[in-house]
């Protein structure tokens, strides 16, 4: 028979090691893949907001958490209480670097060859985290692609 | 410790990580060193992040890819 459970699944924060959160995710993996633990957890998420922790998605309770913490290295404790997907969702959806961007903005050139330059945002990828300017005072308008953090907003240019 | 910052490679289509020159999953070459966010999926079929990131496969994966 299939398992009927459906509950939605719950989210611990485990405290690792400083800067061994990776590790620590991986070494879950391991865990679980080799029979090390017998207890199951559906994936570990380890934003990099997030410095000393990783998330792990689980159907099981905190004690059974606990235990498995005890069988992976690097994994120091569970903190006490569970929280829902939905309220660490935003760390799988990370906000785009080109929010706050739109076609018209007047941006500065933070970063690369045309630093220090003004241009006007032409296009923007925000699945890319790109945009597409023109350089402001060029006389020859050349679109440039860039990154959206290696811009600086002037001038939000939506005055209609 | 050294600080030896090795370069991952992540697919840019599908986020997973990358041992080889080619994504097992796309087949394809395209992709990139610059990520953030790390993510390993277990168990795909009962996991409510795999599905929110549309992920079939247990693996590890980067959040965010440029
Ligand atoms: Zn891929």
């Amino acid at each position: 028979m299939m398992e009927m459970e459906q509950s939605a699944s719950r989210i611990f924060a485990i405290k690792t090691t400083s800067k061994q959160e990776r590790t620590v995710a991986d070494n879950i993996k391991k865990a679980i893949d080799t029979g090390a633990s017998d207890v199951k957890v559906t994936a570990v998420i380890v934003p990099d907001e997030l410095k000393g922790y990783v998330l792990v998605e689980t159907h099981e309770s905190l004690p059974r958490i606990e235990q498995l913490v005890e069988k992976v290295a690097h994994a120091r404790s569970v903190i006490k209480g569970e929280t829902a997907l939905s309220e660490v969702g935003h760390f799988l959806v990370p906000k785009p670097v080109v929010s706050g961007i739109s076609e018209g903005t007047i941006v500065e050139l933070i970063a690369g060859p045309f630093k220090g330059e003004k241009a006007v945002v032409k296009r923007i990828d925000a699945g890319k985290e790109e945009i597409t300017v023109e350089l402001y005072e060029s006389v020859l308008p050349i679109p440039i692609t860039v990154r959206g953090d290696n811009v600086r907003v002037v001038d939000k240019g939506d005055l209609s | 410790m050294a600080a030896t910052k090795k370069l991952v490679k992540v697919c840019r289509d599908c986020h997973r990580v990358v041992d080889g020159e080619s994504c097992v999953i796309c087949g394809t070459m395209n992709l990139s060193t610059d990520w953030a966010g790390y993510l390993v999926i277990i168990d795909p079929e009962r996991s409510e992040v795999a599905k929110k990131m549309n992920i079939k496969l247990p693996g590890r994966y980067a959040l965010k890819v440029r």
